[in-house]
């Protein structure tokens, strides 16, 4: 099933420059190892090594936050969309 | 020996480069470039036909990256990548703390937190795990210090490689950093019962110079001396020396106002001159809430306060471990950066300070280079 991941700016150049990826996969997990092979940069910047989604980054599908869900295991159905936001934080 | 000078400022919001001529009287300041990100190490590569310029830029939110001019700092970009750790590790890149040139044209070595060592030969496109150090037998029993569990320090001469870890000591490489030991004889501790450790130590910066073979000096944790705890007081455990790789370390802080303090610096044509900024252990500013720099011209034995031009009072700024440097021209100037956002130069090796910049966001670094 495709979904649309759509981006903060801050992300934008690591994906050629638009807001919104389509992206194949039944659960956010299997997206993200998608964007991992096909966007190793942006994948870098939401996850960290350990496949965790860095703790300042906040991702939701559609407007509820994955922590809220079933973090990465978060399942999908056609049409949903991944937003992938910075946390509100920093000095 | 190149015509410029260049400073390169790692900030908590980005990388600055300051670019003066050799007589330094006015610095052209540009940046910040990666903006809005701490940078806590830089390197000037000055081995290539044209100098390259390294800054680690360490994003909260979207993770560790190195940043790299080919063209003196005007403009940078992301390396292909950063350093990472294997997926099967379990740990994950928190910051980068040191970059250094390695013995070929594009090597680089890379110390990280949690402490580990990286090691590229591409000039930071691509990083390989160094297991020697990274998966030492203690590496999982060191501790974080305040500022996290740092590998801050990187001195390359030839096959030997030295390391400083915070907290975790001075380890040594004699194979170029295919295996290391702990190598802390006489290197102390104050915030565990044993002052003298097999490892552990909270180190806080080492030096050396090429043309003293095997000495090195090292900033270490100091502040210890009123301890009447187990072990009992450790005095003067903050400044050392070494004269044999690092393998035994002996105290040279007598005469220091605290041997408590963050870099410590070498004159780049004198072996026996040594920098370093005292600071109160509690505070971790200057004594009195009066900057100066001390200088040892006998690798140690003495000490003689450098003050001249800086503030007399109220000044509680704190001087970070890679926050001095040392140019290296003729009659060389000392730079420091402070965590209140000033870069001073300390002209004719230290003798007359001037304030270069004196509202720049707080400062991590500072690396200087003749190119």
């Amino acid at each position: 099933m495709t979904v649309t991941i759509h981006l903060s700016p801050l992300l934008h150049h690591y994906c050629g420059g638009g807001p919104d990826r389509r992206v194949q996969g039944a659960s956010v997990r299997e997206v993200f190892a998608k964007l991992e092979l096909s966007d190793p940069k942006l994948y870098a910047s939401v996850c960290d090594e350990t496949g965790s989604v860095r703790p300042h980054v906040n991702v939701f599908v559609n407007v509820e936050s994955i922590r809220d869900l079933q973090g990465l295991d978060t399942r999908l159905v056609p049409g949903d969309t991944i937003t992938i936001l910075q946390a509100v934080s920093g000095g | 020996m190149g015509a410029r000078v260049f400073v390169c400022i790692g900030t908590k919001k980005g990388l600055f480069v300051a670019e003066s001529g050799k007589r330094r009287e006015r610095f052209e300041l540009r940046g910040p470039f990666g903006p809005g990100v701490s940078v806590y190490s830089a390197l000037v590569d000055t081995r290539g036909d044209e100098p390259t310029i390294y800054g680690s830029s360490c994003n909260p939110f979207f993770g560790m990256k190195v940043l790299r001019s080919t063209d003196l700092g005007h403009a940078f970009a992301e390396t292909a990548a950063p350093p990472a750790f294997p997926k099967d590790d379990g740990r994950a890149l928190a910051n980068i703390w040191s970059l250094q040139a390695g013995a070929e044209a594009r090597d680089l070595w890379c110390g990280v937190e949690p402490a580990a060592l990286f090691h590229s030969s591409d000039g930071g496109d691509s990083w390989e795990l160094v297991q020697g150090i990274s998966n030492h037998e203690h590496a999982r029993q060191w501790q974080p210090g305040n500022g996290g569990l740092c590998m801050h320090t990187i001195l390359v001469d030839g096959d030997r490689v030295h390391l400083g870890i915070s907290t975790g000591g001075h380890y040594l490489s004699e194979d170029g950093g295919a295996t290391f030991r702990a190598a802390n004889r006489g290197v102390g501790a104050g915030f565990v019962p044993d002052p003298y450790p097999e490892f552990g130590q909270c180190v806080h910066k080492i030096a050396r110079h090429p043309a003293a073979p095997g000495r090195l000096y090292m900033q270490n944790h100091g502040g210890w001396s009123e301890w009447n705890g187990p072990g009992g007081p450790r005095p003067d455990i903050g400044v050392l020396r070494s004269d044999d790789h690092g393998k035994t370390w002996r105290s040279i802080a007598k005469g220091l106002p605290s041997d408590f303090g963050f870099p410590i610096v070498v004159h780049p044509h004198d072996p026996d001159v040594v920098y370093v900024m005292p600071l109160e252990p509690m505070t971790r500013t200057c004594p009195g809430s009066a900057p100066a720099i001390w200088r040892s011209a006998d690798g140690g034995d003495s000490w003689a306060r450098l003050a001249k031009g800086l503030p007399k009072k109220r000044a509680w700024f704190t001087v970070q471990r890679d926050a001095m440097d040392v140019d290296e021209l003729s009659t060389p100037a000392l730079y420091f950066g402070t965590t209140t956002g000033q870069l001073w130069i300390g002209r004719d090796g230290g003798e007359e300070w001037e304030c270069v910049f004196d509202a720049l966001p707080p400062i991590h670094c500072v690396k200087v280079a003749i190119a």
